[in-house]
């Protein structure tokens, strides 16, 4: 057999699969890797997302606790910030309220805190949503 | 009606796995996990030592499976990762660097002619099984494993072909055999 053709006939040879008793094993324990590798990540995410969320509770814990006390001129200032904020999510909820015909739930007539509370809560869940998505799709 | 995994081409599972489908993927271990792990063998990896990295071979590929374009068989993807990956582990090692000019293996003659490839691939030095297997088995090109192995290319071709001669010596006689039996 000459060069030529013993090229081909060593990679025919090559390319024969030896029957491996334990394949089902193999595929087994590399399966239960990529389960494990998407467990960490997970879990990694969601501590992640659950800090995040946590420090920004704390943070708007704080706010509030500042404007309570009437604090310096900087907290004053962003007390004034977090109040347009609210007034302007205020107004906008309402307008949509008006539109979808439910104008009669007076969200005007709910504090400041009360409606950031609520766009709050609404943002972390959709945040949670987005992590738990995530990780599903990684 | 969902299409069964098994009647799935591998291009096919591979987009599905790409998108995070790890049933899909684990039909594509199913299918190629012992050709990988058989490469890793005959490159000259301890069984247990050729597992780990076909199993670490095929997390990486799961993970660049978006990466795979169909363009050869994703066999052969899957086998040039594991290839790559083995080469980094010996490379820690730096055992073919300095065993490069080892001694010569004498392959002696196979009386019956029934040797088979894994057993014939044992005759040869361990430079000239990793290179061979490299080029045959991982479809890698001379220039590719020279830069794999920081070797010279003349040398890498230069084992190849000596690992060639030691295979047919060894083989040519079993394939005959083989064809004639396949004839007859």
């Amino acid at each position: 057999m000459s060069a030529d053709e013993f090229d081909p006939a060593i990679e025919r040879l090559f390319a024969r699969t030896p029957s491996m008793p334990d394949a089902a094993l193999f595929t087994a324990q590399v399966e239960q890797r990529m389960q494990k590798g998407s467990r960490v990540r997970v879990v990694v995410l969601g501590l992640a997302g659950l800090a995040g969320a946590v420090v920004a509770v704390r943070e708007v814990v704080s706010v509030n606790l500042n404007l309570g006390e009437g604090g310096g001129a900087a907290t004053t200032g962003m007390g004034q910030g977090f109040e347009a904020v609210s007034f302007n999510a205020q107004t906008a909820i309402q307008s949509g309220l008006d539109q979808a015909g439910l104008g009669n739930l007076a969200v005007g007539s709910m504090s400041g805190m009360q409606m950031f509370w609520i766009v709050a809560g609404a943002l972390i869940a959709v945040a949670a949503a987005g992590v738990v998505r995530l990780s599903q799709e990684v | 009606m969902a299409q069964a995994l098994v009647d799935r081409h591998d291009v096919e599972l591979a987009a599905l796995a790409a998108a995070g489908g790890r049933q899909e993927f684990g039909e594509l271990v199913r299918r190629h996990g012992s050709a990988v792990r058989a490469l890793l063998r005959r490159m000259g990896a301890q069984p247990s030592l050729a597992d780990d990295v076909a199993q670490d071979a095929f997390i990486q590929a799961f993970e660049r499976c978006s990466e795979f374009r169909g363009e050869g068989t994703f066999a052969a993807w899957v086998k040039r990762i594991a290839a790559r990956l083995y080469l980094k582990r010996v490379a820690k090692e730096a055992r073919y660097v300095a065993e490069i000019e080892t001694e010569e293996t004498v392959a002696a003659p196979d009386p019956g002619g029934l040797m088979d490839l894994d057993e014939a691939l044992k005759t040869l030095s361990e430079p000239e099984r990793l290179c061979v297997s490299l080029c045959h088995g991982a479809g890698m090109a001379h220039p590719e494993i020279a830069t794999a192995l920081n070797l010279p290319l003349g040398t890498v071709k230069s084992h190849v072909k000596r690992g060639l001669d030691k295979l047919r010596a060894r083989l040519q006689p079993a394939q005959t055999l083989g064809r004639t039996q396949h004839v007859g």
